[in-house]
Parts: C-alpha cells; sequence; structure tokens
C-alpha cells in the first residue's frame, strides 16, 4: 500500500485509482456530497492555476484530510478540463500538471522515479553502485524533448541502445511521459453532463477567458502575414506550434527563418509562438534572435523544399500543384500574392 | 549513333532474361505478407505501379510469371487495408527501420567510377552496421538483415519489435545521430581551469585547458575522440602530412602551422585528452572527425527522406535491379567484409549475346576484367543485360 501523502503529490499514480476504489468512492458521492467540498474547490483551482500559472499549485498537505482532499481534486479537475472542451486548454492543463509533477519529482530518489517509470513502461537501468541511470533509447526517443538540442540524442552518450541520463533528467522524461497520458486521456474522453451540471458556471468562466486570450492573440496584427498564403509546410508547422504539439528542432528554425524573411518582427514571431501552450517567453526570445540574427551576427536563410523534405518536416501528402512547381517555401508564398493581384 | 534509350528489342531481351530467372528463381517474401503495399516497375512502363496487395503468396508469384517486372519493391509498412488507394485509409500498423546507402549521397561520387563507388559506400554501410546500430543502438544482431541493393548501394533492415512503431520525427533522431548532425561542440570539448591566481581573497583561473573527451567514452564523445586521435597517428605517419592534410580540407599554410604545432609533446597532450589548440584549429578537428566517423547518408542537399520515411517503398530482396540486372542478394554481417557485388550479386548467366556499345568501357565483374570499345561484340548474358541498363549498349539481333 502506497502511503497516503505519496499519493496527494503524486494522484496520476494507478495505485491512486485503486485508492479511491478501495474506499468504495462513487464519483457521484465525490460530485455531490458535502463532504468533498474541499475536494471540488481545489479541483477548480487546478485548473484554474493550469491555465494561469503553468502549474495546478502547491497546497499544504499535512493532516490526512489535506491529502485527500488533493487526492480527490485531480479526478475533478480532469473531468472538468474535458468539459471545458478546448484543445488548447486541454493541453495547457496537462502540461499544468505535468510541470507540477516534476517540480515534486526532482526531490525525490532516484529509485522513486524509477519505480514511477514502471508505470509507464519506459526502460530504465539503474546501476546500485555508481548511481547512474540509464534510458533504453526508444523510450528516450518517445518522451524525452528532442526539440531541444541539448536533448538530442547526438548530445548524449549511448552505449547498447542505453543512454545516460541525470535524476533531473529522468524526472523531466516522467513529466514528458505524464503530459503526453493526461493528453490523450483527455482525448478519449468525454464530458459527463453531472459534472458539467456540478462545475457549470466555472465551466463557462474558463470557456469565456480561454476565448478571450484566444481572440487577444488572434486580432494581435503579425504583421503583413497572410495565414492563407503559408505554404502547406508552414501551415502545418504553425498549426502544431499553436497546439502545441511537440515541433523538432529544424521545424521551429525552419519556420522562424521563414517569416523572418517576410521581414516578420521578432515580436511578432513571438506573437505566433505564445500561443502554444507551453511557450516561455525567455527561450523562445532567445531561440528566434539567435535564428534571425539579432543575437548571433548571421540571420540564417529558411531552407528549402529538398531540405525540408529531407528533414522530413514536408507534409508530401498534402502538397499542392503549387508545391510541385516551387522549389523553396517563400517563393510558394511569393507565387500566392502574385496569383491574387490579376483578380484585383 | 543508333538510339540506345527506347531500344523495344532490347528491352524485350532484358526482359526474358528476366523472366527466365524468376522461372528458376524464388524472391524472399517479407514477413507480414498480406499487410504489405508492393510496387512495380515494368518494362517500357511509364512510371511506379503502387498500392498492390497480395493476400496468397501464389497471387504474388503468378503476378511476376505474368508481369515480369523490372524492378520490385515492398512497403517497409505493414497497413490494415495495404492495397487501399491512399496513405490515410491503408491504416499504418508500423514499419522496419529501413537504411539505404547509395553512392549518390557520399561526397565526390561523381568522380568515382561504378567499382570504386560500390567500394566507398560498403565502407559507410560497415560503419553503419557495426560502429552504430550493433554498438551504440545494441541491436540484436538477429533482428539485422543486410543487402546489396543491386544498384549503387546497401540496404539494412532492422526488424526488432521495440522500434517497430516509432514515428517519423523518431526516426528523424536516429539519422541525425548517425549522420552526426546538430553536434554540440561545447559538450564534446570544455575547458578546464588548471592554475588559479589569488588577489586578496579572491581567485581568478590563470590556466585553462581545453579537455577531450577519452576514446572509451559512451556515444559520440568518445567517437569524436577516437576520430581525432586516428587522424592525428594518420597525418603524423603519412608520407607528405601536407598532403593528407590538404585531402581534409585543409589550406597549405594552415596545413604547415598545424604540422609545426604537433610536436611529439603536444601529439602525448592530445591522446591524454588536452586539445590546447586555436580555436580554428579545434573546429578543424571537430570537424574532420565527425566526417570521418559518420556516416554518409545524404549529401544533404537533395534527397528524399529516407529512413525516416515512414511509409517508404523497399527493393525486394533477390529480386533484380532493371538497370543492373543484378540481384538484390543478401549479406551476413560475417560475410560483409568480403562481399564484392561484381562477383556475387551477378546471377544472370554467361551464354554470349550481340550488343553495340556507344562508349568504350572498362569493369572486372564475375573475376574477369573487360576493357571494351565502341562498337559491335558478343558479351556474356549478364554484362550484357548490365550494359543496356545502364544504357551503353544495345542488342543486336
Amino acid at each position: 500500500m502506497v502511503e497516503l501523502s505519496l499519493l496527494s503529490k503524486y494522484p496520476f499514480l494507478n495505485a491512486s485509482k485503486e485508492y479511491i476504489k478501495d474506499n468504495n468512492l462513487s464519483i457521484q458521492e465525490i460530485l455531490d456530497d458535502p463532504l468533498y467540498e474541499r475536494a471540488r474547490i481545489i479541483g477548480v483551482e487546478r485548473v484554474d492555476n493550469a491555465f494561469s500559472k503553468r502549474d495546478v499549485g502547491e497546497r499544504s498537505l499535512v493532516t490526512d484530510s489535506d491529502q485527500i482532499m488533493e487526492l480527490l481534486s485531480y479526478p475533478i479537475a480532469r473531468m472538468i478540463a474535458v468539459c471545458i472542451d478546448d484543445i488548447f486548454f486541454k493541453r495547457r492543463y496537462a502540461l499544468g500538471e505535468a510541470i507540477h509533477a516534476y517540480r515534486n519529482l526532482i526531490n525525490e530518489s532516484p529509485l522513486f522515479l524509477i519505480n514511477i517509470t514502471n508505470e509507464f513502461k519506459i526502460n530504465i537501468k539503474f546501476d546500485k553502485d555508481t548511481h547512474k541511470i540509464s534510458i533504453y533509447f526508444v523510450d528516450y526517443l518517445h518522451h524525452a524533448p528532442t526539440r531541444y538540442k541539448e536533448w538530442k540524442m547526438i548530445n548524449r552518450g549511448m552505449k547498447n541502445g542505453y543512454i545516460q541520463i541525470s535524476h533531473k533528467d529522468l524526472a523531466r522524461i516522467i513529466q514528458e511521459a505524464l503530459r503526453t497520458r493526461i493528453n490523450n486521456e483527455l482525448d478519449e474522453r468525454k464530458c459527463s453532463k453531472s459534472v458539467y451540471e456540478t462545475f457549470s458556471s466555472d465551466i463557462k468562466r474558463i470557456q469565456n477567458s480561454v476565448m478571450l486570450h484566444r481572440k487577444n492573440i488572434e486580432a494581435a496584427p503579425i504583421g503583413k502575414l497572410d495565414n492563407k498564403k503559408l505554404p502547406p509546410c508552414m501551415k502545418n508547422i504553425l498549426a502544431a506550434i499553436q497546439a502545441g504539439e511537440n515541433v523538432p528542432h529544424m521545424g521551429r528554425f525552419a519556420l522562424v527563418s521563414f517569416l523572418h524573411s517576410l521581414r516578420l518582427s521578432n515580436n511578432e514571431i513571438l506573437k505566433l509562438f505564445s500561443t502554444a501552450p507551453d511557450y516561455e517567453e525567455e527561450r523562445t526570445r532567445y531561440q528566434v534572435e539567435h535564428i534571425t540574427g539579432y543575437s548571433s551576427s548571421t540571420a540564417y536563410s529558411p531552407p528549402g523544399c529538398d531540405k525540408m523534405r529531407t528533414y522530413g518536416i514536408c507534409p508530401t501528402e498534402e502538397i499542392d500543384e503549387l508545391c510541385k512547381k516551387k522549389r523553396h517555401p517563400l517563393s510558394y508564398y511569393k507565387a500566392k500574392w502574385k496569383q491574387e493581384k490579376p483578380k484585383k | 549513333m543508333g538510339n540506345f534509350l527506347n531500344s523495344n528489342d532490347s528491352l524485350e531481351f532484358v526482359k526474358d532474361e528476366f523472366r527466365k530467372y524468376y522461372k528458376d528463381n524464388s524472391v524472399e517474401l517479407p514477413d507480414r505478407f498480406g499487410r504489405r503495399e508492393f510496387a512495380f516497375v515494368l518494362f517500357g512502363g511509364k512510371g511506379i505501379i503502387r498500392h498492390l496487395g497480395f493476400e496468397k503468396i501464389n497471387q504474388f508469384t503468378d503476378f511476376l510469371k505474368e508481369k515480369t517486372p523490372g524492378d520490385i519493391y515492398y512497403s517497409s509498412a505493414y497497413y490494415q487495408i495495404p492495397d487501399a488507394p491512399t496513405m490515410q485509409e491503408k491504416n499504418w500498423m508500423g514499419a522496419e527501420l529501413i537504411f539505404d546507402l547509395d553512392s549518390d549521397h557520399l561526397p565526390n561520387a561523381e568522380k568515382l567510377d561504378y567499382t570504386q563507388q560500390l567500394k566507398m559506400v560498403k565502407k559507410e554501410f560497415f560503419k553503419l552496421v557495426d560502429d552504430f546500430l550493433l554498438n551504440d543502438f545494441g541491436f540484436d544482431e538477429k533482428y539485422i538483415e543486410l543487402y546489396f541493393s543491386g544498384g549503387r548501394g546497401y540496404h539494412c533492415h532492422v526488424k526488432d519489435p521495440k522500434i517497430l512503431n516509432i514515428d517519423s520525427s523518431e526516426r528523424r533522431e536516429i539519422i541525425d545521430y548517425i549522420t552526426g548532425r546538430d553536434l554540440k561542440d561545447s559538450l564534446v570539448f570544455h575547458e578546464q581551469v588548471t592554475d588559479r591566481k589569488s588577489y586578496g581573497n579572491r581567485s581568478f583561473p590563470s590556466g585553462k585547458t581545453l579537455k577531450m573527451p577519452r576514446p572509451d567514452e559512451p556515444g559520440w564523445r568518445g567517437r569524436v575522440s577516437r576520430g581525432i586521435i586516428e587522424m592525428v597517428n594518420e597525418i603524423k605517419k603519412s608520407d607528405d602530412p601536407i598532403e593528407k592534410l590538404k585531402e581534409y580540407g585543409v589550406k597549405k599554410s594552415d596545413a604547415e602551422k598545424l604540422l609545426d604545432d604537433l610536436s611529439e609533446e603536444r601529439i602525448k597532450r592530445i591522446k591524454e585528452g588536452r586539445l590546447d589548440q586555436s580555436k580554428t584549429i579545434r573546429k578543424f578537428f571537430l570537424n574532420s572527425a565527425l566526417r570521418k566517423t559518420a556516416v554518409s547518408m545524404s549529401a544533404g542537399e537533395t534527397d528524399e527522406p529516407v529512413t525516416c520515411d515512414v511509409k517508404r517503398l523497399i527493393r525486394l530482396p533477390a529480386s533484380l535491379h532493371r538497370k543492373t540486372g543484378f540481384k538484390v542478394e543478401k549479406i551476413t554481417l560475417e560475410t560483409l567484409m568480403e562481399f564484392d557485388p561484381l562477383r556475387d550479386a551477378v546471377v544472370l548467366p554467361d551464354n554470349p549475346v550481340k550488343i553495340e556499345l556507344n562508349q568504350p568501357f572498362g569493369i572486372t565483374i564475375k573475376k574477369e576484367e573487360f576493357n571494351l570499345k565502341q562498337g559491335i561484340q558478343e558479351l556474356p548474358t549478364y554484362l550484357a543485360v548490365f550494359l543496356i541498363g545502364r544504357k551503353k549498349a544495345k542488342i543486336i539481333l
């Protein structure tokens, strides 16, 4: 039996589900019983925090009651997230849970982390003498944020299929695995009527702020950029970034250098990225400024179609007739402008 | 000069040889046969015929006998509905990891003749299999299959069940690793403070040395280290070190300077992992070691996505290559070093046929040296098919 204090910190564990089952708690009880009023309040808090602070938040977990309420708030928050029914919001909520878990995980022992990886079916080796942790490369590929250069497999030591990682790296890998799992689970579930009724005012309130947030982004003028004229590759990358999906380094690079060539300012480019659920202003600003030559003395030019194909970011199944004639995303965009002119 | 491109007689002749081959020999069908997409290029046909699926093996062999295709491909992926007309409808279930090394992708390949290209690409292929797939990735030998492509390269199929469902961007990561893309030099080399001076109660670093990884370190760190040591040895041992350095792309003046710098003492220090060189020399070492140890899979600019494409088509083992008549021959790890495609993949008969050659041509094939002059002559069938495939000859009936 896992201790309740641990379950409340890591409510996503299978043992948490078992705890709820063992205690014969029904969903209806959790939703209706005045006993769990506090769990419901924390549930809403989790969702709010995830949206506004990118972390579901830290609460006191001293007493048994604290811990039970915290534990129960997790399934409640998830059910609310499903009912808010917005892809951006769902991604953002999953990120908030994952980041919160990460902040706790970095303080745990390696063996504790390894126990958690078992639940995600991540293959880890731990050397008891040297305390070195290594991960099977396929699991690394599935979960490590290889979109960042320092996480690329080439910049890690690999031997016999195992990559050595630090304790902190392992916590980060669990964060990513958890984020993916919550994303998938939220996408599979449907909003239950009783949840919607219980939390209808909160759900509507949050839906409104999500909409406002989206409008703010969309209303922001983005230079002279016309989204409709973007080639399919750039459209895909932009959509993926804005939906918070993992876009590999090269994809981000291609988009930024492309937009820079269209004379978008760094701030305008940042604005496009800012809709991503995992947007970090400072980090993104650094990367954008590097690519556009603001901080690196060279402004990189965007890759051509050949290179895009080589990197596997040309959506070969979505290319249109114009793509076939063009050899560079920029010439596609320019041709789209020209096509329009004669009509005027 | 006659029309060497569209000679119907030549095509019919090659097709007939292929027909005889497929009558007497069987091809190697992939596992999950019914879930694969098949594709063919027919003799005289335009383009590739795709999206074919076969439920039973005898349907496939009947097709071969009836059509005698010039090239046969199957999908590295397996699908729920392999013969659906669009990729979305096929429903992807997984795919082997395929590495396709072609001499096209090697630097300066155009300056080499066919035989030299084949040798060079084999060297790259060996590096890929031995150094990367077996060593770094730790794949079990039983999951690795090697083939000569029948054309200008080699294929490696990795069938480890653990990698069948990795997606396209994850495959890209593997390629980046093998081709040495995005290696961060600050992760390979780092400065180490060797001495400190104190002023009052503050201390400042006064000596720095550039540390290089040890050759036995895992992954790319060890690989770069081994590459550098090997290079230094090569340069020192060479009769004309300046020339050797020029091969690595160093300018003459820089080469002289570098050589002056490479004293015995320095070399000893490098082997101990201390690379006290100027920034340009460090960069040179890193780049050269990288080029030396990475696998040249695509020379960058013009290349289709290869391994990372989860829907790619690959030549069917034991089928023939339309442009050479050579067999897609299976190679074992043990025989890879000795494998000679111009001996081991030549399977067509040697009965003589008459052809007209449009240019002089020399090749050693099946251990026999041919120095052919332009014009009409009698040659063994396998060579005639090869020359016709390469558009250098036509059949004379």
